[in-house]
């Protein structure tokens, strides 16, 4: 329990550290900090319907997350989980199109699932590079979201083209209404009932089954793993495929629910910001709810700041990349800092 | 023909000065994948002080500074405070994407585009149709030969690949391999710089918000490619940059008929197949690879 | 402690006073003071774990002391700092050798030296080669580090240490690497340092060696000075060796004990094997075994090897001489390309290790903190790894029953621990190593592949890793050893066989004689290529 709570107050302290380093940037800039942390409290906390909009944000991005801890557990950088995520949205934008007037009973679970594929596929392929070639899964992961996002381009461009839309900012037709699981605003009980389902299950899968334990324990240490006979590729190759279905089932949320059709760069930080809430739940599944959360305030915050407070939404970015920047910090290391310094002085 | 290559050595040279600083983190042991921040920051400090003062000298001056700052916290992240270099490094590269951003908004009140009055000098039209190249397209081969010359054949480029290789070989002579581990990023920081520059003001004259769009890791890949050399990673980064121009030759030939947007993945794709074949040769390079996750 | 002294000839060559060195709460070195004279050859002698390595690091300033200060041919050296202590003329060759793998012999030696500017390879290639040559060591300046065999890794390595013209050479266990004969041409180079003056220590593990070689000797234990240096002239082995040992001398066999502290000459297996049982058909039947040379060094080439039930047989060899490769092709974790393999007479081609554990195989790896455990993740889960590869990937699997069950097996094997939530790495090495044979040595074990399963460990835990093998093969397990410790297969083995550069070269049986068996391990060039991990 102590270890837990060492792991918490850890957090908090290099969070803080890294809010401290936004407001230098945003000092630097010419910003206020504390006027843009208030936009950033009043957008994600007091403005009306406050705790929809957190949710709308938050739902999508805990179930990536879900997905990101799996993987990363494993030890398995997929820094992909963006690229995923537009995969997942493309395949189920696919399906929406081709089950346009179905019941929608028989429609969405078809989308999410075609989601999941989607989402599961794009994830195969840097799986099957690292297990079967050794090619580093950071960089072909990280290739894997500037070619889904062209992709994505080229969709909603070309095959799913809303004919009536105009500009250089192209978007897909819109999804039969009767299939939509949300407004354009806000969230959803399916939308909610999914994303519990998503944490129960990935809570169990890497707490109470041999793949939990043992990929785990690979993330750690391969070759430990290895040389107890594990299978170490399928380990690998499942996790990449849990988290990039993940991803999928997200962006196929996101399309059916909030968003309604596809449109060029939609949501272009989800990933990252999936991959923080990951690392900051020290790639805990129950820990991520919280987190995700947070992060999802972040996001309903950032849409607000640009209306209200006159601030770019930039600072949002800022806040996430400086958290990223510490939030693997060791705290044993703070420690050995502080006590060097300290016996610097004393001599 | 000519355009061809033209087209070839602009998309490349960025890449390649992005990839020496790479080669040069990765030798001292440290996989910096702040390179695309780095990058994007050096861009945009040289377009912007362009913009407001009208000198080169000092926007290129600026454009190193920011960058060296930022290596710099980078270093005392990842080596003082031990975070993880992938997580640190894409920190870096969001700082670097979002604090430009912000800077736009900031200093022109919104994140349109920004142009600059001129650029980086261009090597003149006694060259021809490469005229309109800039100096640092030509400077490029002299600086992946001095980066050889330093990392390869000085005491100090040894010293500093044994912190990469077996960091304990350094510390047994009296070399700290933290510290230079900050001299590498610190050397490594102006190549950042100049590739943002070369970007941006070598023949655009101008800088958007995202735009080096993944060229930052394409030199995290060439340096992984390339086996840590500085001439491999150069060639890694110009195999890399063919597969660009070829696909904006192609738009330009066959756009019509293929999708212009699958053209435009074709740099992407090529990083990917380099690192397939990179790992398949089995040329992994000797410092520990970038996957250490284990203590997360 | 006495003013500084006059530096000049007379000083000590080391003066250490009251040392004392922690790493967190572990005290490696406490309250160590020793002067020792220059121009002689000093032993430093004590089990794993006696702090005789912090304190070679201590004099060549790589360990700053959080107590007590060293003072080098009468000057004081600040503590911590190698510059200072290799300006003072201290070098130190470490036990890992800690050479870049890819650099040449040339590099390295530009590398260490004061040498500035740019070179050319083949002008420092030519100015090290000359120097290389004056110096006497038989090495090519452009050999690579990683193709050099272990003794030559060694030679470029007291060559690094040469550069800066040591007055004081540190060799950190120099003869854990090396086949007898390469031990007495080690020992021929030392006296010709003395001879040139310069002082030598030379951290030893066998009695044998520092009588052989040594002026004087030092025992450490547990971090304390015990004795030292006292001159080796008249010593007497067996007081030599009750003063390593310590209070578990009376505990530990008479053989063993010899065996542990290289007291004598290792000769014979403790114990006879019980007699063949009907229905054994073989733990382990290798035949024309080949691997390609790879990532595991070496390769093996055409071996051939049987381990019976209820026997011991011990591998023999300089390290990398196939013996990486040996291990991973009877896991599976390297593929044959020709030969056969049977476990518990049980044919196995392309099946993985799971398959085979459930044969009856079981591992203890070389590396014990990478490919025994994962020092970050809790006991329980490094104990349970074992039991969950068997089953299917999605099962279910209830922690508290599995902690519940490790926590037993522990107890059974004498873990000191106090949690099974604990993480590996926070447990000493004798500790971690029950942990593992806990989780490897069970009742359905056919063959036991025990790779280095002592090497690191205090006398105690090896003592204890050799019964626990005794026991299991007393249970009719086969059982095999790999082991670069001649003495340890002498006494626990009842057939060893010498491995050298991939081939199975002879095999012995009691009473061993070390002469034959140390001309096997070089006779075919076994020198092999070391594996350098870090």
């Amino acid at each position: 329990m102590t270890t837990q709570l060492a792991v918490v107050f850890r957090t908090f302290a290099f969070i803080l550290a890294a809010l401290l380093l936004c407001a230098l940037i945003f000092a630097a800039v010419g910003l206020s900090a504390t006027e843009t942390l208030q936009g950033v409290i009043e957008g994600a906390l007091f403005r009306p319907r406050a705790l929809d909009h957190v949710l709308r944000w938050a739902l999508p991005l805990l179930i990536t997350s879900v997905g990101v801890v799996i993987c990363f557990r494993a030890g398995f950088f997929n820094i992909g989980a963006q690229g995923q995520f537009y995969m997942g949205a493309i395949a189920a934008a696919f399906a929406a199109e081709a089950l346009r007037g179905t019941s929608p009973l028989v429609a969405v679970p078809l989308c999410l699932a075609a989601g999941m594929a989607g989402g599961a596929l794009w994830a195969l392929w840097p799986a099957l590079l690292r297990v079967r070639a050794g090619a580093d899964e950071v960089i072909t992961t990280m290739m894997g979201n500037f070619i889904a996002a062209l992709a994505l381009v080229h969709v909603t461009s070309g095959p799913l083209k809303d004919p009536s839309g105009s500009g250089q900012a192209t978007s897909s037709r819109p999804i039969d209404a009767a299939h939509r699981i949300s407004e354009t605003t806000g969230t959803s009980p399916v939308i909610l009932a999914t994303a519990v389902l998503v944490v129960l299950l990935g809570w169990w899968l890497t707490r109470r089954t041999a793949f939990g334990i043992l990929s785990g324990l690979a993330g750690r240490n391969p070759s430990m793993v290895a040389w107890q006979g594990a299978r170490v590729e399928s380990i690998a190759i499942s996790a990449f495929l849990f988290s990039g279905g993940l991803a999928g089932l997200a962006g196929s949320i996101e399309l059916l629910g909030p968003n309604g059709r596809l449109a060029s760069g939609f949501l272009p930080t989800h990933g990252f910001t999936a991959i923080l809430i990951g690392l900051v739940s020290s790639l805990s599944v129950l820990a991520t709810v919280v987190v995700a959360l947070f992060f999802g305030a972040l996001a309903s915050a950032a849409l607000y700041l640009p209306i209200v407070a006159g601030l770019p939404a930039a600072a949002i970015e800022i806040i996430n990349a400086s958290i990223a920047l510490f939030i693997t910090a060791r705290a044993d290391a703070v420690r050995g800092v502080l006590s060097r310094w300290r016996s610097r002085w004393k001599t | 023909m000519e355009d061809l290559i033209v087209a070839f050595l602009r998309s490349g040279t960025p890449i390649v000065y992005v990839a020496l600083a790479g080669v040069i983190a990765q030798r001292a042991g440290v996989w910096n994948l702040g390179l695309e921040g780095l990058m994007i920051v050096g861009a945009c400090a040289t377009i912007v002080t362009i913009r407001l003062t009208g000198s080169l000298p000092l926007a290129l001056a600026v454009a190193v500074l920011l960058c060296c700052a930022l290596s710099a916290l980078l270093w005392f992240v990842v080596e003082i405070l031990k975070a993880n270099q992938i997580i640190a490094g894409l920190g870096i590269t969001g700082l670097g994407l979002g604090g430009t951003a912000l800077a736009l908004t900031a200093i022109f009140g919104s994140e349109a585009a920004v142009n600059a009055p001129f650029g980086l000098p261009r090597i003149g039209p006694a060259f021809g149709a490469f005229g309109g190249l800039s100096v640092l397209v030509a400077l490029m081969p002299v600086l992946v030969f001095g980066t050889w010359l330093v990392l390869c054949r000085t005491r100090f480029g040894l010293r500093l690949s044994a912190c990469g290789e077996h960091p304990f070989a350094a510390r047994a002579i009296g070399v700290s391999p933290t510290l230079m581990r900050l001299w590498a990023l610190l050397l490594g920081a102006p190549f950042c710089a100049l590739a943002g520059a070369e970007l941006a003001a070598g023949s655009l004259q101008m800088f958007s918000v995202n735009m080096t769009s993944g060229r930052g890791f394409m030199g995290f890949a060439a340096v992984i490619f390339g086996a840590g050399h500085p001439v491999g990673a150069a060639l890694a980064a110009f195999f890399f940059a063919f597969a660009g121009a070829l696909g904006i030759r192609a738009q330009l030939l066959y756009g019509d008929r293929v999708p212009s947007a699958l053209l435009l993945a074709l740099p992407y794709l090529a990083t990917v197949a380099g690192l397939w074949l990179s790992a398949r040769l089995g040329r992994r390079s000797t410092a520990s690879g970038p996957n250490e996750l284990g203590r997360l | 402690m006495a003013g500084p002294q006059p530096a000049g000839a007379s000083a000590p060559a080391l003066d250490a006073g009251n040392v004392t060195v922690r790493y967190g709460s572990f005290t490696a070195l406490e309250g160590v003071s020793a002067r020792f004279e220059p121009g002689l050859i000093h032993a430093i002698v004590g089990q794993n774990g006696a702090g005789k390595t912090t304190f070679a690091r201590v004099a060549a300033g790589l360990v700053a002391p959080a107590q007590g200060d060293v003072l080098i041919f009468g000057e004081k050296v600040p503590p911590g700092d190698v510059l200072s202590a290799r300006a003072a003329g201290v070098e130190l060759v470490h036990q890992s050798f800690a050479l870049p793998p890819s650099f040449t012999v040339a590099e390295v030696l530009q590398f260490v030296s004061p040498r500035r500017g740019i070179f050319s390879r083949k002008a420092i290639e030519r100015h090290w080669q000359s120097w290389l040559n004056d110096i006497g060591i038989d090495l090519k300046a452009d050999a690579r580090i990683q193709d050099l065999p272990v003794e030559s890794q060694q030679s470029a390595e007291i060559a690094r240490a040469m550069v800066s013209d040591a007055r004081l050479l540190i060799l950190d266990e120099p003869t854990a690497v090396l086949a007898p004969e390469g031990i007495e041409r080690l020992f021929a180079r030392v006296r010709g340092l003395k001879a040139r003056g310069v002082t030598v220590f030379l951290v030893l593990h066998k009695i044998r060696e520092v009588l052989a070689v040594a002026d004087t000797v030092t025992v450490l234990r547990g971090g304390r000075l015990v004795t030292g240096p006292v001159a080796t002239v008249g010593l007497e082995p067996s007081a030599l060796s009750g003063l390593i040992i310590g209070d578990s001398a009376g505990t530990i066999d008479a053989a063993d004990r010899a065996a542990l502290t290289g007291e004598g000459e290792t000769t014979h297996a403790s114990s006879t094997p019980p007699a063949r049982r009907p229905g054994w058909a073989g733990a382990l039947r290798i035949r024309r075994a080949t691997v390609p040379g790879g990532p595991y060094g070496h390769g093996l080439h055409g071996v051939d090897l049987d381990v019976d039930e209820a026997e011991i047989v011990g591998i023999a060899g300089v390290e990398g001489n196939g013996q990486r490769d040996l291990v991973a092709a009877i896991a599976g974790l390297a593929p044959l390309t020709a030969g056969e393999i049977e476990i518990g007479a049980q044919r196995f081609a392309r099946q993985g290790l799971a398959a085979r554990r459930k044969a009856g195989l079981r591992i203890i790896p070389f590396e014990r903190n990478v490919e025994g455990l994962s020092l970050t993740s809790s006991l329980w889960e490094n104990w349970c790894a074992a039991r969950l590869v068997g089953r299917s990937l999605f099962s279910p699997a209830g922690p508290r029953a599995l902690r519940r069950d490790a926590d037993a097996a522990f107890q059974a094997w004498d873990v000191r621990y106090r949690s099974p939530d604990q993480p590996a790495g926070s447990l000493s090495g004798g500790n971690a190593q029950k942990v593992i044979l806990a989780r490897e040595i069970d009742a359905e074990a056919r063959l036991i592949v025990a790779a280095q399963p002592t090497r690191g460990l205090d006398i105690g835990a090896t003592a204890a890793v050799w019964n626990a093998l005794r026991g299991a093969r007393d249970r009719g397990a086969g059982v095999l050893i790999i082991s670069s410790d001649l003495d340890e297969l002498f006494d626990i083995c009842d057939k060893v066989v010498v491995l050298a550069s991939g081939r199975s070269v002879g095999s012995f049986t009691p009473p061993y004689d070390i002469r034959a068996v140390g001309d096997a391990m070089i006779a075919a060039g076994g020198h092999g290529q070391e594996d350098l991990a870090p």
